[in-house]
């Protein structure tokens, strides 16, 4: 038994773009294990954001094996992978993503099950924003707004952080402590996290850098 | 957190296009309020005026009996008859009250007497009155004194006196007896004829019957005009909660992200429907309600007002525009519920 978080066996994906077909993944082999820090990198069209999508549950691969912990993602429900989707995964995405009519606080308690707040704003200090339970979105600057992002993905104490150029909004100093945000919950929590980014900077915060390129895994770590 | 509280959010949020939608429904209900509360009212006043030919047979003494009133043996006859009830009696008879000739009525519904002046007891003309028989005074009918009590206003010059003494009066003896029957009138009126001698049955003239299914057709009618008045304002709904899905799109793909289901998202669109109906109709109602009100100013109607707003029209209203608009936010849900995630989220 292996003890991969993500693992892609002979994955496809093809988009059609009118008469042209597109090979976003085209037969991807991967695993990254539980616990690791991976940033993925390549250039656009290689893929990374459909890995990110099948990684995510957002999406399904054509062809061959997904398991995200263990579980074949192509045998479960609409409704299961809603439910995975909520449990076992934290998304941060570039643009944020939040609700702009909830409260900070409000956006933190969004995926929760129930409406015990105290969590929500134990882990909104952690991000360092006491006292800005109560700001809407838009009051908040865009470092800011990405750690409200990032507490929303923890919330439900996922297993698994993906992040799709979470810094590509930002400028180099609050980038860079998102990245280190990120650091310290892979070290201190154990989360594993996917980081998809085009900046080296961040890239290099990982443990490992994987390059993407023409829908395969240019270098990394292959499954043999 | 759950997807309810947003619903809420988006009403509160878009205030104008919240406010316009619930004014399609508010008009609606607003309208079947009035129009189905008022003709309700009319419908109870026109019985309540047309009250004495309410009756489904009327027994009266047969001409081969020779006589114009029943004897209390016939009477008694009647009241054991088992396929008759809301039995009303009358005993009418001709009477000199000095020179002139007069009908004295004996009855058991005051209400149908419209009293001008005095209260129930021995109600005479005015032009008796005007004769010496004010209120007050004594009238002799038939060897008996009676005090007069009030003053009618009437076509004819009647005596009114309560139907327990003009029963006494003619020894027992009574004129025509009202009823209401089980079943078919026709049937029941032969079967009183069978069974009871020396009497004539009628059922309740064509007429009359014509006259009461006018008013239940009217009351359908007005709530058929009304019913479209609250399909445009549905129809409202629908659109609206379509571009709502449209330009929440994105929200929609990020919930979706974040590990709400299909039924959960759905849910929630035909929650913010349902409210839109509920919050709209019920200002609705109160609308329809002080429309009724004036309504009834107007037309001088106001003791019929309760008539006017039953519950089964207020409840009913309510219960009836919510589950429509959340019928309304089936097909926008259903948009909603199979969004493509990563389509929705790159929309922006």
């Amino acid at each position: 038994m292996n003890n991969y978080i993500l693992e892609f066996k002979d994955v496809w994906k093809t988009y059609h773009m009118g008469e042209e077909k597109i090979n976003a993944l085209a037969g991807l082999n991967l695993g990254l294990e539980n616990g690791s820090f991976t940033a993925v990198m390549g250039p656009s069209g290689s893929g990374k954001s459909t890995f990110l999508h099948v990684a995510g549950i957002l999406d399904m691969p054509d062809q061959g094996v997904f398991r995200i912990n263990g579980k074949e993602t192509s045998k479960l429900s609409v409704k299961e992978q809603a439910r995975l989707r909520r449990d076992e995964i934290g998304f941060i995405f570039q643009r944020f993503n939040l609700m702009s009519q909830l409260t900070a606080l409000e956006n933190v308690m969004l995926p929760m099950l129930n409406e015990d707040s105290s969590k929500a704003r134990e882990i909104l200090d952690r991000m360092g924003l006491q006292g800005k339970y109560d700001k809407r979105p838009s009051q908040l600057s865009g470092g800011e707004q990405q750690r409200v992002a990032i507490a929303r993905a923890l919330i439900n104490e996922p297993s698994i952080i993906l992040a799709d150029e979470p810094t590509g909004e930002l400028d180099s100093k609050n980038a860079h402590s998102i990245m280190k945000v990120l650091r310290d919950l892979n070290q201190e929590d154990g989360v594993s996290i996917v980081v998809v980014t085009h900046n080296p900077t961040s890239a290099q915060v990982a443990d490992h850098i994987i390059h993407m390129g023409d829908g395969q895994i240019v270098n990394g770590n292959y499954i043999s | 957190m759950n997807l309810n509280k947003l619903a809420f959010n988006n009403i509160r949020r878009r205030k104008l296009r919240s406010i316009l939608t619930m004014l399609g429904i508010i008009i609606g209900v607003a309208t079947i309020v009035v129009l189905v509360g008022t003709t309700a009212g009319a419908t109870t006043a026109l019985k309540d005026e047309t009250n004495e030919y309410m009756y489904d047979i009327i027994i009266s003494p047969s001409v081969s009996s020779g006589s114009y009133m029943m004897d209390p043996e016939t009477v008694s006859q009647v009241y054991k008859l088992s396929n008759i009830y809301d039995i009303k009696e009358t005993s009418t008879f001709q009477e000199y009250i000095g020179t002139e000739i007069v009908t004295v009525v004996g009855t058991q519904d005051w209400k149908s007497v419209e009293i001008k002046k005095g209260s129930p007891g021995v109600v005479v003309d005015q032009s008796i009155a005007d004769k010496g028989y004010g209120i007050g005074s004594k009238i002799t009918i038939k060897d008996q004194e009676l005090t007069v009590t009030g003053i009618v206003d009437a076509d004819s010059t009647p005596v009114y006196v309560d139907q327990s003494v003009a029963k006494k009066i003619v020894d027992g003896k009574v004129s025509a007896i009202s009823a209401q029957t089980k079943g078919d009138p026709k049937t029941v009126a032969q079967d009183v004829r069978k069974q009871v001698e020396g009497i004539t049955v009628e059922t309740k003239s064509q007429k009359v019957a014509e006259v009461q299914e006018m008013t239940n057709k009217s009351l359908l009618f007005a709530g058929i005009i009304a019913s479209i008045a609250l399909l445009v304002g549905i129809i409202s709904v629908i659109n609206t909660m379509l571009i709502s899905v449209m330009e929440r799109t994105k929200e929609l793909g990020i919930l979706k992200a974040i590990g709400f289901t299909n039924w959960e998202i759905k849910g929630s669109v035909l929650f913010e429907s349902g409210l839109l109906g509920f919050i709209g109709s019920v200002l609705g109602v109160i609308l329809g309600v002080l429309g009724s009100i004036a309504v009834a100013n107007m037309l001088e109607f106001t003791e019929y007002l309760p008539m006017m707003t039953p519950w089964w029209l207020i409840i009913g209203s309510i219960v009836g525009a919510t589950l429509l608009c959340v019928l309304a936010g089936l097909y926008p849900a259903m948009r909603a519920s199979k969004l493509n995630v990563v389509e929705a989220l790159r929309n922006e």
